[in-house]
This record gives structure tokens, C-alpha cells and sequence, in this order.
């Protein structure tokens, strides 16, 4: 994935100006990249700019290209005026039905008088025949629904509706998939089932996603690029870890609470009271819950905080995992420091400024990564 | 008795084809009202509660001009059917139409207000237009505050006098229903044959407010399912 401005064809390209209760959202951007976090705090006008992308909400000016096709145009213009003729002086503003994209919602909207498996169909049965890329069938493997096909919807639990509702966007054939804050009304287990997916819609059916969220985690998690809203305006683009150094974001991030949510596999699942393990790139690390079978993969949740530096092997150690990694990347912000590790996969820690000078941290820097057994959390559906 | 079951046939006939006549309007005018901030969607909403803060009498009237032989649509008739509209059970039951609209569309009102946005605009973005969201989301979500407006907008019909009368006159077997034969029998000093329509015209209510409360307390108390 490129992040050039110049990449060959934009996913989404926009200029969306929408003045709306005390501020004007007024911004501009191209999103090549498979996953686009817009990341925010609650009233930067995230939300507004992915329902203008998606129909709901018709802009006061600018325009939306998605997948190089005209969506919304105040002026009628082809975009960026490239059309001298202007052939069409009409404005453009398709409605949410004809622009080919999947929404999913908060709290997933499933339709309450409809069973899991009318859900699914409802949007599947719209398309047109020759544009269906993806069966009901597909998606339901896919998002591993089966058992829950025949039930009403009112039963589910809030994960399940988050997929049930991915499921019915997906059934659709959905050019783009544009997701409102996908994560924040489940629990931490859930949460990393859902990135997990989300990861595998991305790997598996190439359908890019623009995903709204206020947690860093999450954008670290996914995305591939970050749009920063603040106040309705654009603060920063770029990849997660560098747009999470810029210090317009500095200022919005709750650093303590980052957590690493990285993709693993168990080793070994917890038995008794014995510990389970779980392998972080080429880091095998001990963990407190580990449910599941060896081999499958799950998602690991490390708060940055809860991550300690050394520069040379300690001994006499509680912390039951001692980890060898290179220091990839330092990014000081407001007086702390976030540092990237490398240890097959990507590990960020959050360390004060002094520590970084005092153990002489500096990119290429062999230390050792310190973490108790209890920082690290398996998210995974079969806990019990 | 067969007086009595006459009365309360060509009442009931009256009222359900009045019901009948409201339906669409009174869905169309709701949905524009709740479901599409239409400019100048105030005036619409004033002109349906209209009716309500007016005397029946004076709804009436109006309609007598309307429909009478010299009113538009008098005329139209005339020149179509070869007939009145006035002082039949037809211009009852467009009588009561008219009163009771604003009942049914208010109460239609709250049963759309109450069907998540959020819901439709899944279903849009799922491909439907707004006439099958409205078809496939809106009205079945809606459906039990839906009946229930449209028996509230029943029993108002079934009471109908003020307007009717002037409209459709006092016609016994052809014009006069329950409450314009209640009327009658009061004028004639007959109150025990007046009481007995009246307790016929409380049952006739008592039953349809009875399902009407039934089906919001349901359609209140849980999602609809399956």
C-alpha cells in the first residue's frame, strides 16, 4: 500500500466543507491505503465527515470521489475541475444506496423484526446479479456465523451483533466499508475478536475500510494510515505510529492507556493453575488466560505503560517474560516517549524522557523488553 | 332491534370507510412529517392538527361548500356520477374522515418517531431506496402504534356528529348514524331508547380503545421479533 499522494487510484479522494452545531468541518484528503482510521475526539466531526462520505449527510460544498466514481459534487464540476467543458453544470449528492458502500454502526443496528439470516440477505438481494462479489454464504463462513443464522437478533451479545452487522454490510458487496466507531461498545475480549476479523475482511476479500475511532489502540491496531481530526479540521495524515508522534496528536492521546493489540499465536494454552503461551512475532510470552487450541491465532493486548526497558539482561526478576528487541524508533511527545520494538513483531512503549536518557536509548539499540505475566492479556472468544 | 342493527351497521360502515380513506393519507403525511425535514414541514403539521382544534360544526360547513351542488367537487360529481355527494352516507363517512385524520396521523406520528434513524439508514446503505426502507423497515417496526392510531382514528369516526349533520343531514336509514340517532331520540323525548344507543355506541368504544391500549402496551414493552 502506498501512502503517496500521487498513488494510482485514491480509495476515497474529498474536500468536504459542512458547517454544523458551532463548527464548521472543513477538510481534504486522499485515502489509498486498505484501512483509513479517522481518529478524533468526540466532536472533532469524525462521525459527520464518514456520514457525508456515506450519504446521510449532504455537505455544504466540496466533493466525494470513492473508487474514482463521483459521489457528491456541490458544483456538478468533475472533480478538481479537470473537466474544462464542465459537462454537467447540475450538483451531485447520490443517495446512500447508489454509492456502493457498507456502514456499520456503533451498536450494529441490526433489524429487530428480522431474523440473523434475513439481516444478512437483506442487503445481498438489492444487487444487481453481475455486481455480487460475495455469497451470504461467503460471509457467513467468513465472519463465522453459522450457528447463528436461524436466531433472532434480540439474543446476540453485543460482539456477535458487531458481526452480524459486518456480516449483512459485507453480503452487499460493498466497494467500501466505512465503520463508525466499530469497537467501542464492546468489552476488551471483544474488541480484539472484532480486530481480528476486521483484520481478515481486509486480508481475505480485499474490500477497504474507513474506520472512525477515538482510541489509539484500535488505529494502531488497523489502520494503515490515520487521518487526525480536531475541531473539524485536519491535524495530520499518515501511518498510526507516525502520526501518533506528531504533537498536535500529543495532545489528544491518552498515552498510558495504549495498549499494543497485535496478533498472536498460542504456544500453549493455560492449564490449571499454569501459565499459557502465546508467540508475539518471534517472542514467546507468558500469559494468565490463554484459552484456545495451540496454533490458533488470537489477539494480545500489552498496555505501553505496562511495558519496562532494560539495557542489559536483568536477573532476579518476578516478571516472568524477558524479551530481547531492538529499539526501532523514538518519538517524544509532551515530555514522554513513545518507543517502537522490534521483536519480529511491533512492540510501542511509553517511557519518560529521562529513562530515554539515562539508559542511552537510541534508535538500533539492543535492550531487553521486561513484561509481568499479567500485562499480558489474550482477547479471545473461548474465554470462560 | 333491527333498527338498532341497522343503525349500528351503516355506523360501522361509515367509520371503516373513513378509516380506510385516511390510511394512505395519514401514512404519507406522517412519514413526511417525522421521517423528511421537509421545508415548510410546520405548516403541514399545523394544518393536520387543524381539524382537532376546530368545531365540527364549522368542518362541516366548509365541507358543505365543498361538496354541496354549487361547491368543485359537487359539481364534479354531478357531472360524473349524476348524483350528490351531500346527504349521503358517503359525505358521513368523509365527514368523519376529516375529523378523525389528525387523531390517527398524531398517533401514526409517534409510531414512526419511534423506529430508529439509525435503522433506516442501515437499510439504505444495504441498497434499499427510501420507498422499500419504508415498506420493509419503517412500517413493520411501526406496525402495532400504526393499528393503534388507525382504531383511535376508528372510534373518533364511529362518534362523528357535529360535522355529519350538517353534511350529511339526519337521514333515517340512509344518513343517520349511532350518535345522529341518539340525537334524534333525545329531540323526540325517547331517553330510554337514547340511552340504549348510547350504551351500544360505549361498547363499540370500550372494545376498540381495549385493543388499542393492548397493542401499544405490546409494541411499547418489547422488540418486535421474528
Amino acid at each position: 500500500m502506498t501512502h503517496s499522494p500521487d498513488g494510482p487510484e485514491p480509495i476515497v479522494n474529498f474536500r468536504i466543507v459542512k458547517e454544523f452545531s458551532g463548527f464548521t468541518l472543513d477538510c481534504e484528503a486522499r485515502f489509498t491505503s486498505g484501512v483509513t482510521a479517522v481518529f478524533g475526539r468526540s466532536g472533532s466531526g469524525k462521525t459527520t465527515l464518514l456520514n457525508c462520505l456515506a450519504g446521510m449527510v449532504r455537505p455544504d460544498d466540496g466533493h466525494i470521489e470513492i473508487m474514482g466514481r463521483p459521489v457528491y459534487n456541490s458544483r456538478g464540476n468533475s472533480p478538481g475541475g479537470k473537466s474544462p467543458g464542465g459537462k454537467s453544470r447540475r450538483a451531485t449528492h447520490l443517495p446512500p444506496e447508489r454509492r456502493r458502500i457498507g456502514y456499520v454502526f456503533q451498536d450494529g443496528m441490526l433489524f429487530p423484526h428480522m431474523s440473523v439470516g434475513a439481516n444478512i440477505d437483506y442487503g445481498h438481494a438489492l444487487v444487481a446479479p453481475e455486481r455480487r462479489i460475495l455469497r451470504p454464504d461467503d460471509v457467513i463462513e467468513l465472519l463465522e456465523l453459522g450457528p447463528l443464522v436461524g436466531r433472532p437478533v434480540n439474543g446476540l451479545s453485543g460482539g456477535e451483533a458487531q458481526r452480524v452487522a459486518l456480516a449483512r454490510a459485507l453480503a452487499a458487496s460493498p466497494e467500501l466499508l466505512l465503520l463508525d466507531e466499530p469497537l467501542s461498545s464492546l468489552d476488551a475480549v471483544m474488541r480484539g475478536v472484532i480486530i481480528r476479523y476486521l483484520k481478515r475482511i481486509w486480508a481475505e476479500l480485499r474490500i477497504p475500510m474507513v474506520l472512525v475511532s477515538h482510541s489509539l489502540s484500535e488505529v494502531m491496531a488497523l489502520a494503515e494510515d490515520t487521518l487526525v481530526l480536531s475541531a473539524g479540521k485536519t491535524v495530520a495524515q499518515g501511518p498510526p505510529a507516525r502520526v501518533l508522534g506528531d504533537p498536535a496528536v500529543g495532545t489528544m492521546a491518552d498515552y498510558p492507556a495504549l495498549e499494543n493489540l497485535i496478533e498472536a499465536e498460542i504456544v500453549q494454552p493455560t492449564e490449571g493453575s499454569r501459565s499459557g503461551l502465546v508467540l508475539v512475532g518471534e517472542a514467546t510470552l507468558q500469559a494468565p488466560d490463554v484459552y484456545g487450541r495451540a496454533g490458533e491465532r488470537v489477539m494480545v493486548s500489552i498496555r505501553a505503560s505496562d511495558i519496562i526497558i532494560a539495557t542489559g539482561k536483568p536477573s532476579g526478576l518476578s516478571a516472568r517474560n524477558v524479551v530481547p528487541a531492538r529499539l526501532t524508533e523514538l518519538d517524544a511527545v509532551s515530555g514522554r516517549t513513545l518507543a517502537y520494538f522490534d521483536v519480529g513483531a511491533r512492540l510501542v512503549a511509553e517511557i519518560t524522557d529521562v529513562s530515554v536518557q539515562e539508559l542511552g536509548l537510541r534508535p538500533g539499540s539492543d535492550v531487553y523488553l521486561i513484561m509481568k505475566s499479567n500485562s499480558v492479556q489474550v482477547l479471545n472468544q473461548e474465554r470462560t | 332491534m333491527s333498527s338498532e342493527l341497522s343503525l349500528l351497521g351503516l355506523s360501522l360502515q361509515v367509520a371503516v370507510v373513513a378509516t380506510v380513506m385516511n390510511l394512505i393519507p395519514a401514512l404519507a403525511v406522517s412519514w413526511l412529517l417525522v421521517k423528511r425535514r421537509m421545508p415548510g414541514g410546520f405548516i403541514l403539521d399545523l394544518l393536520v392538527s387543524l381539524p382537532l382544534a376546530l368545531p365540527p360544526v364549522a368542518i362541516g360547513f366548509f365541507l358543505l361548500l365543498l361538496l354541496g351542488r354549487e361547491g368543485p367537487f359537487g359539481r364534479a360529481s354531478q357531472a360524473i356520477f349524476g348524483s350528490d355527494i351531500v346527504f349521503t352516507w358517503f359525505a358521513a363517512a368523509i365527514a368523519a374522515a376529516i375529523v378523525s385524520f389528525p387523531l390517527m396521523t398524531r398517533s401514526i406520528m409517534v409510531a414512526m418517531a419511534g423506529v430508529d434513524q439509525r435503522l433506516e439508514l442501515s437499510a439504505r446503505t444495504l441498497g434499499a431506496g427510501p420507498w422499500r426502507v419504508f415498506l420493509t423497515i419503517t412500517v413493520p417496526l411501526a406496525y402495532r402504534g400504526i393499528l393503534a392510531g388507525l382504531l383511535l382514528g376508528f372510534v373518533r369516526a364511529l362518534s362523528e356528529f357535529g360535522a355529519t349533520i350538517v353534511v350529511a343531514g339526519n337521514i333515517s336509514g340512509r344518513t343517520e348514524t349511532l350518535p345522529l340517532a341518539v340525537y334524534s331520540n333525545i329531540l323526540l323525548g325517547k331517553d330510554g331508547q337514547a340511552l340504549k344507543l348510547i350504551a351500544i355506541t360505549i361498547g363499540l368504544a370500550v372494545i376498540s380503545l381495549a385493543v388499542h391500549n393492548w397493542l401499544l402496551s405490546r409494541g411499547g414493552r418489547r422488540e418486535v421479533n421474528g
